[in-house]
């Protein structure tokens, strides 16, 4: 059973149940305060019924650096999902799902035109999550989780979802001001 | 003003770049050189501010102080400073400057700048610099200041700011109570007005001063439910723009969590059951998405307040209509669908017809149908026991026999795939080990039967045996039930193959029980109070033994498996395994953030357990002492600066409460003292008081320590009407309030005695030098004293410790007296005998009290099978308090007698030496505790030579199996279902050789302890 609400710091002490599965990366707090702090709403929880937390979503919603404007990596106004998280226990019951489109909600409440993440590409779990959901695969970077080696399986992907307003997006492409963008061996 | 290197202020553009360049690189000397130069020539203060920066910058104290007396100058001077002079000096100030300071002297310079510059864009940096050392008055002034300054411009964030600030003032220690009222009535005002502007315009443009934004409606909740009146929140929440329902459809859910929590901590449920109602509704209307509604708890809550409505039943009818309406909805996702499921479940409990525990008619009620229907929709499902517990344990007997003799053997019957049926009966066994520790199934047995007296006093009414609590008869079925299914999966391959397809291994579930059972039956018992004796003194050591063994074998197969790892964890530190149970423990990989909640499952009391696992390459605490040093180093709360950026005002209540409950963490505080026992026990040195360092800060008596221990990860398959699993587990009770004090206290009181003055210390006036010294021994003291005395004998204490943390809290405590007491006794006063001799009779007491028990586990006869080394193995906690309690002893001793051998070096007269009553009464304890060391001490060479000897793995298979002679037919029957699972007594030879190693790990570790 579950609640949806919004993260509280409070809830740091009650994620043994996400944190401890082994492919959920637990962070220093300053960096879950920062997500709290600047994009309360796209940062939120399910907990069952005795307050723990069953799952959760981070994502923050930002732009490339203006100076990268013509690169061609340069990304408009988005959001980005950071962290996403069921308790074993509480899989494949669209917990992950409605977490996921909650945060697209948000992101859509803040204009953005779409909403990326990067998996690993061994994560076949999170890649069939991710896809059911519309994203597709969006560019292939090596050697993102920073373990330096040419090992494929350490490569990751950028999975995208467009929103409702992509279609700025396109506007965009056509008034020139910024570059549609094709990367990566996918 | 911008930063340059080394964050190191920029200087302003009109300076030279001779001195620009100086200052960028750092030349201190060029810097003051030039500096003074310009300042002759230009007159031009700021001159000045660089040159006393740089002079801060150079080593001597003096210097250093330079730029405080001149931060002080500007206070007084009361003119507006210079704001770059400003910056500068709180950049040359930053290492020494205290928060306080800063509160009296840069934060008002701010303040006074800001209200003369108001729309300067430095007046936001004087903000942040004022949050960033937590000068809640200033920063609420700046925020005014601005306020007012933007009042008509459409920046709404100054107004917010302004009044979050207001409200953290009226909440913080650093505001008077008298001026908390005045700042409390304020900021409720102030959100009333703004509150009314949205309330009676038209639209809210984001250049009024109306709430609009849903973080600015939270804060008026918040602020609101905090400092206003009952009523007021109520009759305000009626309203149709500002209310929780009119949010809701905007999507704002958690204004409408907190208007319902509101109303539930003041049981309003007519309200709750109206505003879920009308909610659901929004939901059914499409008014607002479902993810907006259809929480459990929304629908918990509503089921629940139509309990309790005085129409009950039509409540309950609207309640089921909706949930129709939900069932019938297309969209629902499976989470909603098994919310609805809970639901139905839930409202059953709460018909008006639901017969209670006294049930005469037939087991099949509708509750116990609701049980049987969800559990045939949600039976494979990892949380279906956890979801169905607390509902079974609410169940009369009858209805337990009928859902356990009906219902659940025919959906077994109905079930046709062999993994559906295992899966089933592996449910069926947790229930039936749920079913052990609920009492329904118990009843009240005469003490006579026959005419024959006996010492059961219940009846199990599932299989009618005389019993104490549990039912041993049915715990033993239950264990060879789960075996027998166990072995009926591991034979079968078919099985074998699909487990990976199944969302739990079952053989978990069923290793599970099998090791609760087992445990149960071994006599393992929650220790809550200080009175119970040590973990496994009144353990059947071979059940013990055998629980573990299953719990092991089962987690060498599915090695990823946290609840048995957690579990692992605990019973080796009960066994006095510490080596093997951190083996066990660290592939968990608990780290950052979680450790607060998470370490204490590991880390406490680990230095009284094996001290040994500090020398390990790595420090022990390391993780701990970063994440909290990271995480507090400054008491401004971590990024509370993007929240205020972000206008995320509840965010900002938020990490600012919770920024306060981690400094007040019983785990931050464990492992302080944890790591300090350790040091000392290898003679290490301690570097700074526990007083003096800076997470200690801000705790004294009235401090509440919270224990945030996280157990959620725990498969507990205890009932909701007894402790849960982890109470059975833990050595002593878990973190409190009262015995991190005590810990921290006691840590405080051992600093005193044992400081040193620096060896070349001499000081220029010795005799008055030594009066300050004497004043403040004594009152220190006598401050220890008094805390320790008042936290030992608060009501709630003694549930608080083991009874060896009893008598070691007890024994500092006392002894904080006898030392004051000889110290103030010189020889030229009359001798406070009596004080002094009940004093020191009482520790001698409470010592020997625990020395008995020491000393008794090391002589007693053992219990058939094991002998006395599993019990010593497995209660080093005793023997480290009584090493604890014995050096105390001896340093206060040792204290007293330095201090006298001072007194008479320095007052040749002898007129200030201590009176020799008092010395005599002192040198007796340390006689007594030197002679417990020494026992302590070849307490653990009979260990270690124990250990040292052969043929430890027969005597473990003999203990753990029982070596089947003199062994009890019931026990019989759980040995044969152990063997059956781990394979016999050579499936466990493996297991014995960790079990062993661990052990001598440990003693070994203790050889190394320091005993003096
Ligand atoms: C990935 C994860 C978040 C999915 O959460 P979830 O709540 O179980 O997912 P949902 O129930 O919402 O699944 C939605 C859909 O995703 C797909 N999906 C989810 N898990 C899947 C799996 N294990 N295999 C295949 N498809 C899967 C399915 O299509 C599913 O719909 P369905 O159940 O109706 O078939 C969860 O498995 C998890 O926490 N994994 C560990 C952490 C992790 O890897 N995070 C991602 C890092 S970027």
């Amino acid at each position: 059973m579950a609640n949806f609400r919004q993260f509280r710091p409070d809830d740091l002490n009650k994620f043994s149940k996400c944190n401890l599965d082994p492919f959920t990366e637990t962070y220093e707090l300053g960096f879950y305060l920062q997500y709290h702090a600047k994009w309360p709403s796209l940062f939120q929880v399910a907990e069952d019924q005795h307050g723990n937390i069953i799952g959760y979503i981070m994502g923050k919603l930002e732009s490339s650096p203006d100076y990268y404007k013509f690169s061609e990596h340069y990304l408009p106004w988005h959001a980005h999902i950071t962290a996403v998280t069921v308790a074993p226990e509480a899989r494949r019951l669209g917990i992950g799902k409605m977490l996921t489109e909650q945060l697209e909600a948000a992101a859509d409440a803040n204009d953005a035109w779409f909403v990326d993440l990067f998996v690993r590409s061994t994560n076949h779990k999170a890649i069939q999550f991710y896809k059911s959901m519309g994203y597709s695969i969006f560019r292939t970077v090596k050697d993102y989780y920073g373990d330096h080696s040419s090992d494929p399986t350490k490569s990751s992907r950028i999975l995208r979802h467009a929103q409702a307003h992509e279609e700025r997006r396109q506007e965009g492409a056509r008034s020139g001001k910024w570059r549609e963008v094709r990367g990566g061996p996918e | 003003m911008s930063y340059g290197r080394y964050g190191r202020p920029a200087l302003k553009n009109s300076v030279d770049v001779q001195l620009q360049t100086a200052f960028t690189d750092g030349n201190w000397n060029t810097v003051i050189r030039l500096a003074d130069k310009r300042f002759k020539t230009l007159k031009d203060p700021y001159y000045e501010a660089i040159k006393i920066a740089a002079e801060s910058q150079l080593d001597g104290t003096i210097e250093r102080c330079t730029a405080l007396i001149a931060i002080d100058e500007l206070v007084k001077s009361k003119a507006v400073p210079d704001y770059d002079t400003v910056e500068l000096l709180e950049w040359a100030a930053r290492d020494y400057l205290y928060d306080t300071e800063y509160a009296e002297t840069l934060g008002p310079l701010r303040a006074r700048w800001v209200k003369a510059n108001p729309k300067s864009k430095f007046s936001v940096k004087c903000l942040q610099s004022c949050l960033e050392y937590w000068d809640l008055v200033s920063a609420q002034q700046i925020a005014t200041t601005l306020d007012k300054a933007f009042a008509n411009s459409g920046d709404r964030q100054y107004m917010f700011w302004s009044i979050t600030l207001t409200y953290l003032l009226s909440i913080s220690p650093q505001c008077s109570e008298a001026s908390k009222k005045v700042y409390s009535l304020l900021v409720v005002k102030q959100l009333e007005r703004a509150a009314d502007i949205t309330e009676n315009s038209e639209k809210v443009e984001s250049k009024d001063r109306g709430l609009l934004q849903e973080e600015e409606i939270s804060l008026y909740y918040r602020v609101m439910l905090s400092h206003g009146s009952k009523e007021d929140f109520v009759s305000r929440m009626e309203s149709s723009k500002l209310g929780p329902l009119a949010q809701l459809k905007e999507g704002r859910k958690d204004l409408f969590y907190q208007a319902l929590n509101a109303y539930e901590s003041w049981s309003e449920w007519d309200r709750i059951y109206d505003l879920c109602r009308q909610a659901l509704r929004l939901g059914l209307d499409g008014a607002t998405p479902t993810f907006s509604v259809c929480d459990y708890k929304v629908w918990k809550k509503f089921a629940l307040a139509a309990s309790k409505s005085r129409d009950q039943e039509t409540a309950l009818a609207e309640v089921q209509s909706i949930l129709k309406e939900f069932i019938a909805l297309k969209t629902n996702t499976a989470m909603y669908k098994k919310n609805i499921a809970l639901t139905l479940l839930d409202t059953a409990f709460h018909q008006p017809t639901a017969p209670g525990s006294s049930g005469n008619e037939s087991g099949l009620t509708p509750r116990v149908i609701q049980i049987g229907l969800y559990l045939d929709s949600y039976f494979d499902k990892l949380s279906a026991f956890d979801d169905v517990k607390d509902f079974v344990a609410e169940l009369g007997f009858e209805e337990v026999k009928g859902l356990m003799e009906e219902v659940l053997p025919k959906m077994l019957e109905e079930k046709s795939e062999k993994s559906s049926q295992v899966i089933l009966k592996s449910l069926i066994c947790k229930l039936r080990y749920l079913l052990t520790t609920c009492t329904q199934t118990l009843s009240h047995n005469p003490s006579v039967v026959d005419g024959q007296e006996h010492d059961k006093p219940y009846q199990c009414r599932l299989c009618s045996a005389l019993i104490t609590l549990p039912c041993e008869s049915c715990l033993r079925s239950v264990v060879a039930e789960a075996a027998q299914i166990y072995q009926q999966i591991v034979d079968d391959s078919e099985l074998l193959a699909a487990i990976p397809r199944l969302d739990k291994d079952p053989r978990i579930d069923l290793a599970l029980v099998m090791g609760n059972s087992i445990l149960k039956l071994s006599g393992l018992r929650p220790r809550t109070s200080d009175v119970a004796p040590a973990p496994l003194r009144d353990v059947n050591p071979s059940l013990f033994l055998q629980a573990v063994l299953v719990l092991d074998t089962q987690l060498k197969v599915t090695p990823g498996d946290v609840a048995l790892r957690l579990l692992l964890a605990q019973l080796y530190l009960l066994l006095g395994c510490a080596s093997y149970a951190y083996q066990i423990w660290t592939p968990l990989d608990v780290k950052r953030t979680i450790q607060d909640s998470l370490s204490p499952l590991f880390f406490d009391r680990i230095s009284s357990l094996s001290p040994g696992l500090f020398t390990g390459t790595r420090p022990l605490m390391e993780p701990l002492r970063s994440y909290y040093n990271n995480s507090l180093h400054s008491s401004c709360p971590l990024r509370i600066w993007d929240a205020f950026g972000s206008g995320s005002y509840s965010s900002i209540l938020e990490m600012t409460e919770f920024d306060s409950k981690l400094r007040r963490s019983c785990t931050l505080m464990m492992s302080i003292v944890e790591e300090r026992r350790a040091t000392r026990a290898f003679g290490g040195k301690i570097e700074c008081e526990i007083g003096d360092l800076a997470l200690t800060d801000n705790i004294d008596d009235t401090t509440i320590l919270l224990n945030k221990t996280d157990y959620g990860s725990f498969v507990n398959l205890e009932s909701p009407q007894g402790p849960p699993i982890q109470e059975f587990l833990r050595i002593g009770p878990e973190l409190s309030n009262e015995r991190a004090h005590l810990s921290f206290l006691a840590e405080q009181y051992l600093d005193l005695i044992h400081h040193k003055p620096p060896k070349d210390h001499r000081p220029y006036k010795p005799s008055e030098a030594s009066i300050k010294e004497r004043a403040y021994t004594f009152e220190t003291l006598s401050q220890l004293n008094n805390s320790l005395t008042s936290f030992i004998h608060r009501p709630t204490t003694p549930a608080a410790l083991t009874s060896p943390e009893a008598t070691y809290y007890t024994v500092v405590s006392l002894l904080s007296a006898a030392v004051l007491t000889a110290l103030s006794s010189t020889r030229a006063d009359p001798y406070p005998a009596e004080t002094m001799s009940v004093l020191t009779s009482s520790i001698r007491t409470a010592f020997t009290g625990l020395r008995t028990r020491f000393t008794s586990s090391s002589t007693s006869s053992s219990s058939p099978g094991v002998d006395e080394t599993f019990y010593s193995l497995s209660d080093m906690h005793t023997l480290s308090y009584v090493r604890e309690t014995a050096l105390a002893m001896r340093h206060s001793a040792a204290f007293v007698q330095a201090w006298n051998d001072r007194e008479l070096a320095r007052d040749r007269s002898g007129k200030s030496t201590l009176h020799k009553d008092g010395l005599a009464e002192m040198k007796a304890l340390d006689a007594m505790a030197a002679k417990t060391v020494t026992e302590v001490k070849g307490h653990i060479q009979k260990l270690k030579e124990a250990l040292g000897q052969g043929g430890w793995l027969d005597k473990m298979l003999d203990w753990t199996f029982g070596g089947e002679k003199g062994e009890k037919e019931e026990d019989e029957k759980v040995r044969k279902a152990v063997e059956d699972v781990v394979g016999g007594r050579e499936g466990a030879e493996e297991w014995v050789g960790k079990v062993v190693e661990s052990w001598g790990q440990g003693v070994k570790g203790w050889g190394l302890v320091k005993m003096e």
